[in-house]
């Protein structure tokens, strides 16, 4: 019992299940056998024409993708400069890692999921992982092979979000349902609308900024209330992905607050010493 | 002839339900069917502990609990504390359990379950901000009703491999 309160109320005990889930999360791994092998057998046994149809289908994909990309480069470039000129730090494009579900974690009142990367990967708790949609979840354990992850939707999981259109910012949380978020504190007056765009403002420095969390898909203003009930489906396709995409954010968030106040104390610096010049110039 | 007196067999069976106790289900059924997993794991320790009770402690158990919680992110040592005690209940009866017909022990393992379910909820509503939900019986239920099945399983697998 005293163990399970240390390991609730601190951290000291994730060594001891780092080592341990080392022995058991394989587990995970013969659990899951069987759709890996209904996956394979349906796969081997495609037809031709289906096979041929899904390449062209993927082919036009991969056509669209490079299109976008390649506008993505301009954009990019013009982005870093604009930055530049307003003098904020620019973004770096975070590197990222490819992990494959090995299992997900059953209980109806979690959402989690274990992926095949871990501590011999460089996998660190608190990673924000993403698939081809949209946000996925956060790594919040590690052992050597393997790593949980706790998915956006999980009823104990919120992520700081704003509106794409407008940048209203607000924090997404989840519900424990699969398909549902719930904006926090959203004031009856905001301009949140269905069918708008929730990304990740990178508040709170644990998730990258830019990546999208969901859409907006009703938005219930009760005058007698304080706050508007605004629920979001999230992107990402939770209970179908097999391949999520671990982030690796170049810069720890010390390093950037250490930078962000070197930055204001510069700024701080120029400003005195143009005010200087102007008193010294001035009539 | 046999120095470990198939003693693994008993680590199989306990590694197989706990495999068995985190296997998803495919992800076109319905999320609410997550609450009718029975325990598996404390179906076939409950068996090795009636019958074996001499192999089967509540160390093992304990051990084996730990194990649990790490696969399955619980906080650690609360499904020790539940298959010990769940142990200790059945390894001071196990002489009495024995004399039961299997659905008369069916309703001991529907209270053993409901127990530590029981445990393990409240020790959620404080670890992790849950609620409560009635549907928590569930496991135990499932468990009763499956016990004929497992137990006839786990005889056969005991005489077969001389496990004593």
């Amino acid at each position: 019992m005293l163990l399970a309160v240390v390991d609730v109320n601190s951290r000291l005990l994730d060594p001891v299940r780092t080592v341990l889930g080392t022995v058991v999360i394989p587990l995970y791994v013969f659990a899951e056998t069987p759709y890996r092998i209904t996956t394979e057998v349906t796969e081997s046994f495609a037809s031709r024409g289906a096979l041929r149809e899904r390449n062209s289908l993927l082919e036009r994909r991969v056509l669209e993708l490079s299109q976008i990309s390649q506008q993505f480069a301009v954009l990019r470039e013009e982005n870093t400069r604009l930055r530049a000129l307003l003098g904020s730090r620019n973004r770096l494009g975070a590197e990222v890692l490819v992990a494959e579900l090995t299992g997900v974690v059953p209980g109806p009142a979690t959402l989690e999921v274990i992926v095949d990367k871990g501590l011999a990967a460089g996998v660190t708790v608190g990673q924000a992982v993403i698939d081809a949609q949209g946000l996925f979840g956060q790594v919040v354990e590690v052992s050597e092979f393997f790593s949980r992850v706790l998915l956006v939707t999980d009823s104990t999981h919120a992520v700081p979000v704003q509106v794409n259109r407008n940048g209203v910012r607000s924090v997404a949380a989840g519900t424990g349902q699969l398909d549902r978020l719930e904006l926090e504190h959203v004031p009856i007056t905001a301009d949140i609308r269905t069918g708008d765009l929730l990304v990740t403002s990178g508040l709170g420095g644990r998730f990258p900024p830019g990546y999208p969390v969901g859409e907006v898909v009703r938005v219930e203003v009760d005058p007698a209330r304080v706050y508007a009930e605004v629920v979001a489906r999230p992107l990402a396709a939770l209970d179908r992905s097999r391949h999520v995409l671990l982030i690796f954010d170049e810069r720890s968030a010390a390093a950037a607050l250490e930078e962000s106040a070197a930055a204001l104390e510069e700024s701080a610096a120029a400003l005195e010493e143009s005010a200087a010049d102007s008193g010294g110039t001035g009539p | 002839m046999n120095p470990l007196r198939g003693g693994w067999i008993i680590l199989l069976s306990i590694a197989i339900a706990m495999m068995l106790a985190v296997a998803h289900l495919p992800e076109s059924l319905p999320q609410w069917l997550g609450w009718l997993r029975p325990a598996w794991v404390i179906l076939v320790m409950f068996y090795w502990v009636m019958v074996l009770p001499d192999r089967f402690g509540m160390i093992s158990a304990w051990c084996v609990g730990l194990l649990l919680d790490v696969l399955r992110g619980d906080p650690l040592g609360v499904n020790g504390i539940c298959l010990a005690t769940m142990t200790y209940v059945t390894w001071s009866l196990y002489e009495r359990l024995r004399m039961y017909s299997v659905p008369q022990q069916g309703v001991v393992i529907f209270a053993l379950v409901l127990g530590a379910d029981l445990f393990r909820n409240i020790v959620q509503i404080f670890a992790r901000d849950g609620h409560f939900d009635w549907r928590f019986v569930l496991p135990g239920l499932v468990s009763m009703l499956l016990w004929p099945l497992v137990y006839a399983l786990l005889r056969r697998i005991h005489s077969q491999f001389g496990v004593d």
